[in-house]
């Protein structure tokens, strides 16, 4: 279990099972026919024919509507709670708060968040205050309406950077610091700077990102009996079992939880929310299935963000390009309560360059502001923002190419860890990078100018690698083999939509010869399946793929020795082609699976896999370099984003064609980290949320992202780390997004934007601040 | 439109009110019947008083839907809670992500921003519409060999917008692709790969001669 | 959510204004900016009357007695999509075409374009502000980046019609039907800017509604544009926009213009300035230059929105050389 080195975020608050090691590991593939195809999905016409049933599809008959009341304050202690109106209007079912008398509402609802589901003393804006259920989700919010609250205003802080002042209003007793700052320090920082050369620093701030799925945040619960159903949402729906059953003070065994399908969570739906408890407790105290799904600025005030992040990079390099010393000093806020503020915030300060002396320091503040969760890539974009822009300033001011500075620093061991990578493509991932790119040519034509005295053109790049994207133990998968040839494959691991139920069907369709489409695939269910970690981190493919390959390697063995008794030969000499054991020579008699008579008995064979561990002493990380061309309006400020490349080693790639969707939807989320998004609070004044739709909380748009992008993949096929060769892509593919769109924009306008998003008011802004002249 | 006083102060009444709309919902569907009529004219003038119910018929997919409706409730919670037809999706209520996208009369428009009412006397296509029989429409088909989507929440409204861009302009430039599908946010990030589908899409609508 | 309320829906003009003559009852056009208001609890209605079935209200005429009438109930994309208005008024048909999304443009009408709510974060959220008859601009003293530069008197919101800018330069009358029968009114005169009240955006009365806006028919030489920035290319309103109606000689002298601004200012804000510089003129660098300092001369930004003036002035010159 040690591949996955600091971060493993997506196992918080998780119960971590056991399974059994492997007792022998599978040789890597030497050559494949399925895996790296590019292949349509295998739940394609499900997802494109609207018969994929998302959680928030669900009707069930009698289903009641929930909907939670929510604090208006950024701080405020609840005195009372008046449900009285409430309790009595048309269709209302139920009506739940910490003044009511359903006390277990009061059980901590969380691990890591140690509050009551009603809270008395509010701590941000959207805490919950009480909940209803009723006939339809109009009358449930009618039913809000009349809830009357007392709240005693507290004072508030809204922005890390005013947290610290002497005075500042107290989000806790103890203080607005989580915990003491956080040291890393390795070498001599300050012999490094003597070293140098040259010594830069520069202030960089990322604003605080919102994971906004499509599909909100939300559950149907039902029970029958003492029995529990929930169809929910979510990434993982182990996870969610074990934080409904805490809650509710009953067996994990009483609880079901579903989640075939879901509409995105990027982090924001790694377990139980406080509104499955709250649909659970309605659905128990009405007798009838509730369906509680938030809205949108529910979603946008409670269900978690990437942290803003104040970062403090001051770096040294010799003439040569020679890293000496890099000092990294960073704040940055989970919101109200610890919830990762600062998690993996210096991790690339740590490992991605090589550089002897190094000092990262991060402090993680409180604000009156909803908790921040795990975003694709906890802490990575925000550091690839100031680090890739400094590493540009510091080839600039050597006099180097910025491609050519990176190459000069790239390490071959895990300087985080002092373990040498299993593989470590990136080398690869900028040298192919940047020659599919076109980047020489692509710079000097940039450089000749557009013919236009008002539009730049730019061009610009950015490294990037991730923490973790290895995988490991737990994982269990069943694949059953039927004697007229039909498979299935059961696993409890969640599809989020990165494809991951087509690659793990070409897995075993490239051991049984089969057609990946053929084979049923059973998931996330807690009632069919055996456990699985949520699919976060990168991971999933790295932990179930392996453990697919070794169920149908255990199935093909079983089916080859029934064979050789059949035929009454050595099973040394079959092979499995196309549904007939057939001899490697071809010199033998052959036989078809239907007709083996011992299967046809037994009706089936079945294999369970599972994960093995790591290598010992071995980092697993996947890397990156990302490329991007813009033209810049001078006198607008408009950025287009002409077109760009992602190169990236992910070990091997199973499917070509969800591979690249990986590496585009990383970089579009990426572009709107960049270039559009920023969840805005009332500093200084009211403290609530601004931004509390999509209309001032800007996503990108189809117009926002560039029709040119591509993929390089690295793919050495990572054979150390796992025996599927895999390393995951989900993560990597957004973090060196947005700051290769800032070293773009500075490669055009010779203004560096410090701060995200480039807006066209942030370019404008910064034109107006540069030298006339310049 | 006839007008049908359901409503009441009675906490009860919301029960069996309840009660007979989710009967009706279910019903709904096995009673609907193919009709030639090109979507019937609204009755006009008409009043609903706030919070009754009132009986409307809907032309969805060509097919007639009776359904009870308040003033308030929005096509799109009509089709997803009441009708069964849970391909549009909800993801903001108001206009601003495109999850909701179905044509009216043809033209894409959100459902979430539509009250339920208005749609009378219309003709509304969902993604459910498009399916001939078991069989995908040629825009699902492009979306679906383009890996068009991902956790494909969002993909029933990027589909119908295809599909009204392309009624209207069977041979979109790659600039009128990006445009006609600017109205509905995909944060998978699947854009370049929608693009590539509605492109494929055209083509595969013109092989079948103009497309359905 | 929205909150409920009686529902009528008219078939004429006259039922309209009878619907909608107490008030609490508002206007249903297209329903996009209505619907999210009732959503957002901007407002509440007791009734809302749909006038989405007029027929007679929709459609773009053909140039009759000089003018062109264009119904308010004709959706933005028949306006965008329209040849006569492409080629004799080409800043409507790219500003119609700049509203929204495809979705939004299909439904939305050009009237509800123009008579849509300002945009605001804290007018369209849960504040309880000076426009919605509370005691205080939180935009004043809070996180105005997106408010005005001009004309921002006790009130700071900016209107986000990009239509309705076009239509000015391009001397637009609106015709209202109330109580009171028909009357005309330029459309330079149909908004209200806050000074004279800021918790109303129109001039419209109890019972009044837009029906058509009238154009007059393009004179010759006559060159128009509009031209929006935004934070994201759809879906937004604009940071800043300027629509330009410049008739020109042969040999490229202006002759007359009219500016007027989106995005930064309460109300659609001609700039007299700018007419002034352009007339007589030809559209030299140094004329473009002038008008375009001219144009943000008497901005007056707030803490956080001072990229506007360097950005509106950018737009001016801009468009001005590619009108040129």
């Amino acid at each position: 279990m040690s591949g996955d080195g600091p971060v493993r975020y997506w196992l918080e608050g998780t119960e971590l099972l056991e399974t059994p090691e492997p007792a022998q590991e599978a040789e890597p593939w030497s050559e494949t026919r399925v895996v790296g195809q590019r292949l349509r999905r295998v739940d394609a016409y499900e997802r494109v024919s609207g018969t994929a049933r998302y959680p928030s599809d669900i009707v069930l008959p009698g289903m009641l509507y929930g909907a939670i009341l929510r604090c208006p304050h950024p701080h405020a202690r609840v005195l009372s709670v008046d449900t009285t109106a409430a309790e009595a209007m048309p269709g209302v079912r139920a009506v739940v708060s910490g003044f009511t008398d359903l006390d277990r509402a009061m059980r901590p609802h969380q691990r890591l968040i140690r509050e009551n589901l009603f809270v008395e003393l509010c701590r941000h804006e959207g805490e919950t205050v009480a909940a209803v259920a009723a006939d339809t989700p109009y009358r449930a919010r009618d039913a809000l309406r009349a809830i009357r609250v007392d709240y005693e205003e507290l004072p508030f802080i809204s922005d890390e950077r005013d947290a610290l002042e002497s005075g500042a209003p107290l989000v806790h007793e103890a203080g607005n610091r989580v915990s003491d700052p956080r040291v890393y320090e390795r070498g001599d920082l300050a012999r490094g700077f003597e070293e140098a050369d040259i010594v830069l620093e520069e202030e960089y701030r990322t604003e605080c990102e919102l994971h906004t799925p499509l599909e909100p945040h939300g559950c149907v619960a039902n029970w029958e009996g003492d029995r529990l159903t929930i169809w929910e949402s979510t990434q993982g729906v182990y996870p969610v079992r074990q934080d409904a059953a805490r809650a509710l003070g009953i067996s994990q065994s009483k609880v079901r939880v579903v989640g075939e399908y879901m509409g995105g969570g990027f982090g924001s739906k790694l377990g139980a929310g406080k509104y499955t408890i709250i649909a659970a407790l309605l659905a128990r105290s009405t007798a009838r299935p509730v369906k509680l799904f938030l809205t949108r600025e529910e979603t946008f005030l409670t269900e978690g963000n990437r942290p803003p992040a104040n970062m403090h990079v001051r770096a040294g390099v010799k003439s040569d390009g020679t890293l000496t010393a890099v000092e990294f000093v960073a704040t940055a806020t989970g919101g109200a309560y610890p919830a990762g503020g600062t998690s993996a915030l210096d991790y690339l300060i740590r490992d991605l360059y090589l550089c002897p002396n190094v000092r990262a320091e991060t402090a993680d503040l409180y604000i009156n502001a909803g908790p921040a969760r795990p975003m694709r890539a906890p802490g990575h974009p925000q550091c690839a923002w100031a680090l890739e822009q400094m590493m540009d300033t510091l080839a600039e001011a050597i006099d180097m190419d910025p491609l050519e500075f990176r190459l000069k620093n790239v390490p071959a061991v895990s300087q985080a860890g002092g373990r040498p990578y299993t593989t470590t493509g990136l080398r690869d991932c900028l040298s192919e990078g940047a020659e599919a790119f076109g980047w020489t040519e692509a710079r000097a034509r940039a450089e000749r100018g557009t013919g236009d005295p008002y539009v730049r053109r730019g061009v610009g790049m950015a490294g990037a690698m991730w923490a973790a994207g290895g995988g490991g133990p737990p994982a269990t998968v069943i694949i059953k083999l039927f004697s007229d040839g039909g498979v299935s494959l059961n696993m409890g691991a969640s599809d989020i939509g990165t494809g991951t139920k087509t690659v793990m069907a070409m897995v075993a369709a490239e051991e049984l010869w089969i057609d990946p489409g053929d084979i049923e695939i059973e998931h996330a269910d807690t009632a069919t399946t055996h456990f699985a970690s949520a699919s976060g981190g990168s991971k999933t493919v790295p932990t179930e793929s392996p453990a697919v390959r070794a169920a149908a390697l255990l199935v093909k063995g079983q089916i080859i020795d029934m064979a050789a008794r059949q035929l009454g030969v050595e099973p040394g000499t079959l092979q499995l082609r196309e549904g007939r054991v057939v001899s490697e020579s071809g010199e033998q008699p052959e036989v078809a699976i239907s007709e083996l008579t011992e299967l046809r008995r037994r009706g089936f064979v079945e294999g369970i896999g599972f994960r093995g561990p790591n290598p010992a002493g071995k980092a697993v990380n996947p890397f990156a370099a990302q490329f991007c061309e813009v033209e810049v309006d001078l006198r607008t400020g408009e950025v287009e984003i002409l077109r760009f490349l992602g190169a990236h080693d992910s070990g091997r790639v199973l499917n070509r064609m969800t591979y690249d969707n990986q590496v585009f939807g990383g970089i579009t989320m990426g572009i709107g980290f960049g270039s559009t998004e920023k969840r805005v609070l009332d500093r200084g004044q009211t403290g609530r949320l601004l931004s509390r739709g999509w209309h001032d909380y800007r996503i990108p748009t189809a117009l926002d992202v560039p029709a040119d992008m591509s993929t390089v993949a690295i793919d050495p096929g990572d054979t150390e780390a796992n025996t599927t060769g895999t390393k995951g892509i989900g993560e990597p593919a957004t973090i060196p997004t947005a700051p290769a769109i800032a070293n773009a924009v500075y490669h055009a306008t010779g203004v560096r934007v410090t701060d995200t998003p480039i807006t066209p008011a942030a370019v404008v802004e910064a034109l107006a601040r540069r030298p006339r002249g310049a | 439109m006839s007008t049908s006083n359901a409503d009441g102060s009675d906490g009860n009444r919301g029960v069996s009110r309840r009660g007979f709309l989710s009967s009706m919902g279910v019903g709904a569907v096995s009673m609907a019947l193919p009709t030639e009529l090109a979507g019937t004219p609204p009755p006009s003038p008409e009043m609903v008083e706030a919070g009754d119910l009132t009986q409307i018929a809907l032309r969805i997919n060509g097919r007639e839907y009776p359904a009870l409706v308040e003033p308030r409730w929005s096509l799109l919670h009509v089709l997803r809670e009441e009708l069964g037809l849970t391909a549009a999706k909800e993801g903001c209520g108001r206009g601003e992500c495109g999850s909701c996208t179905v044509l009216i009369d043809g033209a894409p428009r959100y459902a979430c921003l539509t009250l339920a009412l208005e749609a009378e006397g219309t003709s509304v296509t969902t993604l459910e519409g498009l399916m001939k029989g078991e069989e995908l429409g040629p825009t699902q088909q492009a979306f679906a060999e383009e890996d068009a989507f991902q956790c494909g929440y969002c993909t029933p409204g990027q589909i119908m917008a295809t599909e009204g861009l392309l009624l209207q302009n069977p041979h979109p430039s790659q600039d009128e692709i990006r445009t006609g599908v600017s109205g509905n946010l995909c944060r998978c990030g699947t854009y370049a790969h929608i693009f590539k589908a509605v492109d494929r899409a055209a083509g595969l609508r013109s092989a079948e001669g103009g497309g359905s | 959510m929205l909150q409920n309320f009686s529902y009528a829906r008219v078939s004429s003009l006259g039922e309209a204004i009878e619907h909608l003559a107490p008030t609490g009852s508002r206007v249903h056009a297209g329903g996009t900016d209505l619907l999210g208001c009732l959503r957002d609890g901007v407002f509440a209605a007791d009734k809302v009357v749909s006038i989405a079935g007029i027929d007679a209200l929709k459609g773009i005429g053909d140039s009759a007695n000089g003018v062109v009438r264009i119904g308010a109930l004709t959706p933005l994309a028949e306006i965008a999509a329209s040849p006569l208005v492409q080629q004799g008024y080409t800043a409507l048909a790219q500003a119609a075409d700049a509203v929204g999304t495809p979705q939004l443009r299909n439904q939305g009408t050009l009237g509800g374009n123009v008579c849509q709510k300002p945009r605001c974060w804290y007018y369209r959220g849960p504040f309880d502000c000076m426009r919605k008859g509370g005691g205080r601009c939180y935009a004043l003293t809070g996180n105005n980046e997106g408010h005005a530069i001009f004309g921002g008197t006790g009130c700071h919101v900016v209107h986000p019609s990009d239509t309705a800018p076009a239509l000015m330069a391009l001397g637009a009358t609106a015709t209202l039907m109330g109580p009171e029968g028909r009357r005309s009114v330029a459309l330079s005169d149909f908004f209200v800017p806050p000074r004279v009240d800021p918790t109303s955006e129109t001039v419209l009365g109890p019972g009044e509604v837009l029906t058509e806006l009238v154009l007059p028919t393009p004179r010759e030489g006559l060159r128009s544009s509009y031209r929006k920035v935004r934070g994201r290319r759809s879906w937004d309103f604009a940071l800043a926009g300027v629509a330009l109606a410049l008739r020109m000689t042969p040999a490229g002298v202006v002759e007359t213009a009219k500016v007027v601004f989106s995005g930064v200012a309460p109300v659609p804000w001609r700039s007299t300035a700018v007419e002034q510089v352009l007339t007589g003129q030809s559209l030299t660098d140094d004329v473009v230059r002038l008008a375009s300092e001219a144009g943000v001369e008497d901005a007056q930004p707030l803490r956080h929105n001072g990229y506007k003036v360097d950005l509106l002035r950018g737009i001016i010159a801009e468009q001005l050389t590619s009108i040129a």
